[in-house]
Formats: structure tokens, sequence, C-alpha cells
């Protein structure tokens, strides 16, 4: 059986994302799931980027290539978050993670230019969490992602929960630098989303610990089985870091 | 018994089976949940729809046993029938509570016509179901300052705020004692601080079940049951709350 990899999990210590790295191993081992890519929390996101960043390369390089690293920049740090990005993906991340409501910005703001310029230019893929509504509508990051052809996006948890009826469009009018992380999305919308024809688009995820690992893999394996649909589970997302640049 | 908080009767259970409650009930009962709250869905984007889907659920509810619950919905924003309307299915059909959704139904909880309605379901002892988590109508403040504007109306987050707005559900069921909340939608990490910090006397469970996909009753069972509750708190939340919110329609 392939191995299967979680694109998106938060091992922090405040809030609803308390999770140390040992717990999240544990959880891995009992869901089944290999590798994991990690995240810095909410407040690292927002404001403390650079702590968060190490945090989570430390925790990455402990983890004896079971974690896969990401990293976070607020735009608003303008050129300081174009060096920072820089600076995470040489130390080993390979996926940059923006929430836009977490950090206060809209797509289609000039004040990303510089730091979607970086991201193109590292390869690294821009994770970018979707669903409050007026930071962070699924439609938003179409409309940018076919102005900025050169990054690579993954619009994460696909709008959950309120733009179910906009993602059918949304994938099939997004261009070929958007991915789908499925996330704390209900796995039966997940599955049809991947058997419409977008299978090498779709990322397994699970939030954790917003939800269980074991409780998102199985519901959508329920689904969407992993031996019909290795890429799903991890083909997708090995591919797409394969290229960062580091 | 299971009581499912927050349903629909969907209308492809009309066309395929007519008022027939068992293959809808089937739903939930694989699952171990026995009664449910049901409320309209197509109404909800159509309010043409909704005398006959009033009409439709009553008569479901009816031949259910005493298992469903109905509970109507009327349009706020029709300020010339929506009173008539909800009596009509209090009065008349005996239907147990009222469904409103601001969002899809356009319509604003600061206003007379909100008003008259909040003053019926106080009068007759129904609560009041609202769509929240989703701005611009349908925040969960907004449905607190609802119910403090009418305190004698027993009035239920359908969400709890969903995935961007649980914490403002939490602080709305503070801030008004006659919100309650129902856990259907959040994510796990939302449900274990909801129930956690709220006021475990007025949290019920619900699935959405009607409005959407296949078993979603499993999966939000499954989902229901990671918390790190007792029995015997599972147990309130799924039995003795709603029997206090619903008082003799759940009298069976």
């Amino acid at each position: 059986m392939n191995e299967i990899t979680d694109a998106y999990c938060t091992p922090g210590v405040e809030r609803e994302t308390r999770l140390t790295p040992m717990d999240l191993l544990q959880c891995m081992d009992e869901a089944g799931i290999h590798r994991a890519v990690i995240a810095p929390e909410d407040r690292e996101i927002a404001v403390h980027n650079i702590s968060g960043n190490n945090r989570i390369l430390e925790i990455s390089r402990k983890a004896q290539g079971r974690f896969i690293p990401a990293c976070t920049v607020n735009p608003w740090f303008g050129a300081a978050a174009c060096q920072e990005l820089r600076r995470a993906v040489e130390a080993g991340a390979k996926m940059a993670v923006l929430a836009p409501a977490l950090q206060g910005f809209c797509f289609g703001d000039e004040l990303l230019d510089g730091l979607l310029d970086t991201a193109a230019e590292l390869r690294v893929p821009v994770y970018v969490h979707t669903g409050p509504h007026s930071f962070g509508a699924p439609t938003q990051l179409i409309v940018a992602a076919a102005e900025c052809p050169a990054v690579r996006f993954i619009l994460g948890h696909c709008g959950s929960t309120d733009f179910a009826r906009d993602m059918p469009d949304a994938i099939r009018l997004a261009s070929e630098n958007v991915w789908f992380e499925v996330s704390l999305l209900d796995p039966w919308a997940a599955a049809q989303y991947a058997k419409a024809g977008n299978r090498q688009k779709v990322l397994f995820g699970s939030s954790a610990p917003r939800s269980n690992p074991a409780f998102e893999l199985r519901s959508l394996m329920s689904m969407l089985p992993a031996q019909d649909y290795p890429d799903v589970y991890g083909g997708n997302l090995a591919a797409l870091i394969a290229e960062v640049r580091s | 018994m299971i009581v499912d908080c927050h349903t629909h009767w969907g209308p492809s259970f009309k066309t395929r089976y007519g008022l027939d409650p068992a293959p809808w009930l089937d739903g939930e009962l694989r699952h171990g949940v026995t009664h449910a709250v049901v409320a309209p869905l197509l109404g909800l984007h159509d309010d043409t729809l909704l005398p006959q889907e009033n009409d439709d659920i009553a008569a479901v509810c009816a031949a259910s046993g005493g298992c469903m619950i109905p509970f109507c919905a009327v349009n706020p924003y029709r300020r010339d029938t929506t009173a008539a309307e909800f009596r009509r299915c209090v009065e008349g059909l005996k239907m147990r509570g009222l469904k409103i959704h601001p969002w899809v139904q356009g319509a604003s909880l600061f206003g007379d016509s909100i008003d008259e309605l909040c003053e019926m379901a106080a009068h007759w002892r129904v609560p009041l179901l609202f769509h929240d988590g989703t701005p611009s109508y349908s925040l969960p403040s907004q449905i607190a300052l609802l119910a403090r504007r009418h305190p004698d109306a027993t009035m239920i987050l359908g969400h709890c705020g969903l995935y961007e707005h649980w914490r403002e559900a939490i602080a709305a069921m503070r801030y008004a004692e006659n919100l309650w909340g129902c856990l259907c939608g959040p994510h796990l990490g939302a449900l274990r601080e909801l129930v956690r910090r709220c006021d475990r006397q007025r949290l019920v469970w619900g699935t959405d079940y009607g409005a959407s996909g296949t078993d979603v009753v499993g999966h939000f069972w499954r989902l229901f049951k990671l918390l790190p509750l007792t029995d015997r708190e599972f147990e309130q939340i799924t039995l003795h709350n709603p029997r206090r919110l619903l008082g003799a329609a759940l009298a069976c």
C-alpha cells in the first residue's frame, strides 16, 4: 500500500490547536498515516512568524522524516516577509501558509505582490485557508490564482462550511496552478471533487487537532479508497513539494 | 432515546416515498437516533413552496408515532402573510417550533416582522431554530441580540457558529440566557471548546440530515462521540436537554 500523507496539521501549544508532536505521531500511527505536513499555529501565523517557523522546523528535524515543515509569513510585514519566506524555505520548509482572515488581508490586494513573486521563485506551494466570507472565499483565490500562474496555490478546506455551492464551478474554472485540500470538508463532497476528474488536484488533509486524523481519513477512505486514489492520499502532495527550491 | 435537534425534510424523500416517514427515519434509526426535529428545506429558498412543505412535514411527522417533531418555516420578509402562516402551522397543524434561515431567506433579524414572530413563539412556548454562523444576516451575535429583545422566547443557534463563528456563539450564549446551541456543524476542535465553555444545560446535538449527502447522521454521530464527555454528559445533550427544550412534543 502506498504511504499516506496528511497535508495539514498544527502541533500547537494553545487554544484549540494544543497538540504535542508526540501525540500527533501517535494519532498518525493509529490512523495509518506515514507523514504529515505541520504548520505554525494561529498566533504564529498572525504575528510571530519567525518564532513559529523556527518551532516547526525544529519539530520536523527531530521527527526522522515523518513531518514536513510548512512556514508562514504575514504579508503586512512587506519585504521582511519575503526575506523570512526565503529563510524558512532554505531551512527546509516545503509549504507557505497564508490565512487571509487571520492575517488581515484579502486576495487581490497589492500587499501580496512581492510575497507571491518570492513564492513563485522558490516554487514553494502556498496553502491558503479558505472558509471565512470576506477574507477567505474560494472564489477570491481562484481569481487571484489566474493572475499569478507561476505560483502554485493550495485551496485549504475547499471553502468549508458555506461555499459548497461555489466549489464545483470553482474547481472547474480554476487555473492549472490550484490544488484542493479537503480537511474539515464533508467526505462525500471531497470524494465528489476527486471523482469528477480532478483527482490529480485533490489532497487529503486532517487539520489535526481541529479534527481527528483517523476520523478524517476513515471518513474519506469509505468513499474514496486509498488503493484506488493513492495520488489523493499523498502522491499529489509529494509531486507538489518535490519542486521546492530550498 | 437519542434526539437529533436539527434536520430537514428534503424533497427527494417526498418524490420517492410520498409522506411515508419510514425511509426517512431509517437514516436516523440505523445509527440509534430515535427522534428528530424536522424542518422544511426547499421552502427556505423559495417561500412559495412553504405552505405545502409545512403541510407535508406536519403530515409525515404525524405518521411517525412521535419520532419526528415538526417545525414549520415562514419567511419573515413577507410581513403580510408570515404571522398568519405561523399561526396556521402551530394552532392548526400542531407544529412545535419555527425554523428561520436569515441568510438564505434574506431576512434581517432587526425589524418588526421578526419581533412579531418571536412574540407569537413565546406565547405558544415553541422554540425558534435559527441557521447561524454566516454573515451578514446569521451571526450568533445578531441572534443573541434578538434573544435579549425577546427574553420570553427560546431560541436555538442551529450550528453554534459553524467553523468561523463558534467563539462568537459561546459569547452569544453567555450573553442571552434564553439562547441555546445545537452542536451541528463546527469542527471537532470547536466542539470541544463549546462543550467545555458553554452552559451544558443549553446544548443539544444535530446533523442537518435531509439537507445534504448520504449517511450524514452516522458521520456526525461518530464525530460527536469523539468528544471527551461521560456517558451521562452525552445523555444530557442528546436526551435530557431536548426534553426540556421541546417539552410535551417529546413526550413519547
